[in-house]
């Protein structure tokens, strides 16, 4: 279904460069690392070598040896893996479970409406950081799923309250009471009907919740909270600069991963400020 | 509109930054193909790699050092000021305590803070056997059971109240008060005749010590044993004329201990700021004689900093420098390091029984996974600790060997070799034990032919933790057998020693260290009744030899000597846990500073502390 909403939302991408290289750079780098991982044997690089411990950049190790004699360039590529995986996982759990709560609690409102908002002002009042470390070190199993599930646990709020004022808006319109009165169930309304009027909003936040939630790994890594090192993450490799020896003489083990960090944050913010022009007729450019 | 040349030139910034960074490793990426395969010839291609690497300025990692090169004493290249005033860094992330009287403070941090205005009567020699030269002399009786401690005439408290018998008689009678809320009284304080009586309040008065005049004292113990003399008679008097009018209970947090301490040593407190620093100036009526230096601060200092704060000349000496960061700072022009070896080692128990906390005993149980000899061995055997000492510390720390470390010269067994690396005879004592592949998965069952997974505990925490640990695996994983890390992960250090504590049947094998008392004796490290053998391992001829150790035979030396080399030739062929690494304490000491010493019996004493400039040097 191709729909009007998405041609401005494209067109808007297009007509700022800044947006579009920005998109171009991101997608390449998601193909690529995603690409090259698939050649990488992870078990390989988290091997400790006692004879190759710090070494600096050099045709063996690209970009040199992290503190337990592993390679820092495939930590990177594997860690970018991981980083991206856990942002895209997160935002998408996080994005479905919100939307949905939040789409319901908007169309039906009512008892519905306060039930839903009460659940959720419960989740928005509990220290997440304290929880999510709890969980963090009682979990048995801990990988790039489990994070993404703890952390889905506490970030679908913002989204639920963003799309249930929308769907609020969107009921007293005139197309839904039609469709009511033509007979239509509520789910086909919710999500034939609402849902798709309101998708712009849905990209744009989602998009924006994206480049937060690459940097959630790396600065609970950083609180040292993060994936053991058998499992490389950009957020491990910025917090081996905590050592003020590694941050002042080693610079190829942390720099590289922030750089990362910060232009991956950078692209997708780009695309996602373009896309929330787009969804105001008096901002666009296009 | 307007910002959006700024954030794309920002944008383009960052880019470049990026793209200059992999232009600088593209050159080098077509030689990369041929990787070596085998290890054997991985260590060699790469050792005659990094031979002709151009030196890093500053971060060369692969300068061995060995302890035998560092000396533990600055003495006096230069002549001292007199007067003078000295910076002492407390290396620490978190504030000291600040309980600071020897007989309430339980933690290392707090002694260092003690150790500048407070002493023992007693000294001792680098074998720990307390000599005549300090603030008291003493004499043992012909049974070895009752010491007679004479305090020197000159000997006075800050306020200028002599130290009396009477204050070490008060020093007891405080720790073994039921009231009393320090951790002291321990069983070498239990040995004093009568103290259990006077504890349990079915005395009114200790019946082993006896004042004989003003200063000195008789102390009876039930036992004679070599402990006595190394470490086991209570030697810090506790000033009557202040505490004596207190509840016990209130003592450790008076004014008197934490604001105002007071003591007999060469300086005395001035002023603290709680748990962040300590002002002393010099106490003239010190009775070695008058301190060199006018005033001495101490302060709390956070091991990220240290180095800063050494080079340019914050602080003088560090109380122990953490060793990691010592290769890239070895050359600082300003400093000279001093180094001893630490009473200390990192070992690897193997979990063998259970606690039995009804009768206080450890309960070895032939059943346990780790029960056969030859796994135990061969484990040991497989790890390579020398070179994990040579390429994570730089040779400063080293393969153990035996459970006595060198840090006691006379009773570690230097020829002995303990378990050396060798996986060849690994392989071969598990193949003989009857541990072999049966299932092609290239890992070992066991002699039953069921899977052997190994499940290995080991605390977070410490720059090398977790390659450490990989390393172990990678190395047990070669001679075949399958150790995972406990739940995949490193322990929280509480938790950690909760778990193996409690014999936590997850746990099969565990890595920890901890630091050796003066005396030698292992019975609280490795006895029957010892609830920190966590490896709950025993058998009589264990107990046997720990119990002749201490016997009134081995006041003898050489037959004490001779009793621990056979301890710890058993703990070798037994092997519930083997030694892995032994370590070194490093001390930076500013080039300014005179006549200071680390580690036990230089004879150099604090007051003799003295600097030759008013202003510390500055690294160049």
């Amino acid at each position: 279904m191709e729909h009007s909403g998405f041609r401005i939302l494209w067109r808007e991408i297009v007509r700022d460069k800044l947006a579009l290289i920005s998109l171009i750079f991101f997608m390449m780098m998601v193909a690529f690392v995603f690409g090259i991982s698939l050649f990488l044997d992870e078990s390989e690089i988290v091997t400790v070598d006692l004879f190759a411990i710090h070494e600096p950049p050099s045709s063996q190790f690209w970009l040199g040896t992290d503190y337990g004699g592993r390679d820092v360039f495939g930590q990177l590529i594997i860690g970018t893996r991981n980083s991206l995986s856990i942002g895209i996982l997160v935002t998408l759990i996080s994005g479905i479970v919100g939307i949905t709560m939040g789409v319901v609690s908007g169309y039906f409102g009512g008892t519905v409406d306060n039930i839903l908002m009460r659940i959720l002002d419960f989740f928005m009042i509990l220290p997440t950081l304290m929880i999510v470390i709890v969980f963090v070190s009682i979990v048995p199993n801990y990988g790039v799923m489990s994070f993404s599930l703890i952390m889905s646990v506490f970030l679908w709020m913002g989204i639920a309250r963003l799309i249930r004022s929308k769907a609020l808006q969107e009921k007293e319109l005139d197309y839904v009471n039609a469709s009511k009165t033509a007979g239509s169930s509520h789910l086909k309304i919710i999500f034939k009907q609402v849902l798709p009027n309101i998708s712009s909003l849905i990209i744009v936040t989602m998009t924006l919740n994206l480049a937060a939630n690459i940097g959630l790994e790396s600065g609970l890594s950083f609180l040292g909270f993060g994936f053991p090192e058998s499992t490389p993450s950009l957020g491990t490799l910025v917090s081996y600069a905590r050592n003020p020896q590694t941050l002042e003489y080693r610079w190829w083990i942390w720099l590289p991963a922030s750089l990362l960090i910060l232009i991956l944050m950078l692209s997708i913010n780009n695309v996602g400020q373009a896309l929330k022009r787009a969804t105001d007729a008096k901002q666009r450019r296009g | 509109m307007s910002k959006v040349p700024v954030r794309l030139l920002f944008f383009a910034i960052v880019l470049s930054l990026v793209m200059v960074l992999a232009a600088c490793n593209e050159n080098s990426t077509e030689s990369d193909v041929d990787k070596p395969e085998t290890d054997v010839e991985k260590e060699e291609t790469e050792e005659a790699e990094q031979t002709d690497e151009p030196e890093e300025a500053g971060g060369e990692t692969e300068e061995l050092y060995s302890i035998d090169d560092f000396s533990n004493i600055k003495g006096e290249d230069e002549t001292p000021l007199e007067g003078g005033e000295l910076t002492f860094g407390l290396v620490s992330d978190t504030a000291f305590e600040g309980i600071l009287n020897y007989n309430f403070y339980d933690g290392n941090p707090d002694v260092q803070v003690l150790q500048w205005f407070d002493e023992g009567l007693l000294t001792w020699d680098e074998n720990y056997v307390y000599t005549n030269d300090g603030a008291a002399t003493y004499t043992m009786s012909d049974d070895n059971k009752t010491a007679t401690i004479t305090i020197r005439d000159n000997v006075n408290w800050h306020d200028g109240e002599p130290v009396k018998a009477e204050d070490l008689l008060f020093a007891h009678e405080v720790i073994a008060h039921p009231d009393y809320d320090g951790i002291r009284f321990d069983a070498s304080l239990r040995n004093v005749e009568g103290i259990e009586a006077y504890h349990n309040g079915e005395a009114d008065t200790i019946s082993g010590i006896e004042v004989v005049d003003e200063k000195t004292i008789k102390i009876t113990y039930k036992e004679a044993t070599p402990s006595l003399i190394t470490g086991g008679i209570w030697t810090y008097p506790l000033a009557k004329h202040i505490f004596g009018d207190m509840n016990v209970a209130d003592i450790s947090s008076s004014p008197e201990v934490r604001q105002q301490p007071i003591g007999f040593g060469p300086y005395k407190v001035e002023s603290i700021v709680p748990g962040e620093s300590v002002v002393y100036s010099k106490n003239e009526d010190y009775w070695r004689g008058e301190p060199k230096l006018d005033k001495v601060t101490l302060k709390v200092i956070n091991p990220n900093v240290v180095v800063e704060a050494l080079k340019n000349g914050e602080v003088d000496i560090v109380d122990s420098f953490p060793v990691d960061q010592f290769p890239d700072n070895a050359d600082l022009s300003n400093l000279s390091w001093l180094g001893v070896t630490d009473r200390a080692y990192t070992y690897i128990g193997f979990k063998l029984g259970k606690w039995d906390a009804d009768n206080g005993i450890n309960v070895y149980d032939p059943d346990a996974k780790m029960a056969n000899v030859n796994l135990r061995k061969a484990m040991a055997h497989a790890v390579d600790n020398n070179t994990v000492g040579e390429r994570f510390y730089h040779g400063l720390r080293w393969a153990g060997t035996t459970l006595i470390p060198p840090s006691h010269p006379e009773f570690h067994d230097s020829e002995n070799e303990g378990l050396p690396y060798d996986p060849e005879l690994a392989k071969q004592l598990l193949d003989e034990a009857g541990y072999v592949d049966v299932n092609g998965d290239n890992f070992r069952e066991d002699p039953d032919g069921n899977e052997l997974v190994i499940n290995f505990a080991s605390m977070s925490g410490g720059e090398i933790a977790e390659p450490l640990v990989k390393y172990y695996i990678q190395a047990w994983e070669q001679v075949g057998l399958h150790v995972e890390m406990l739940e995949g992960r490193l322990h929280e250090f509480n938790s950690f020693y909760d778990r193996v504590e409690a014999d936590d049947p997850e746990i099969d094998i565990y890595q920890a260290a901890w630091s050796v008392g003066i005396d030698v004796d292992p019975d609280g490290l490795w006895g029957e009744q010892a609830a920190f053998n966590m490896t709950r391992w025993t058998n009589e001829e264990n107990t046997r030899l720990i119990k002749e150790g201490l016997s009134e035979a081995a006041f003898d030396l050489e037959t004490r000597v001779e009793t621990y080399k056979e301890w710890q030739q058993l703990m070798v062929e037994e092997v519930p846990a083997f030694p892995t690494l032994y370590r070194a304490v490093l001390v930076p000491v500013n080039n300014r500073v005179q006549n200071y010493a680390i580690g036990d019996g230089t004879g150099i004493y604090r007051y003799q502390v003295g600097v030759s400039a008013e202003e510390p040097e500055v690294a160049e």
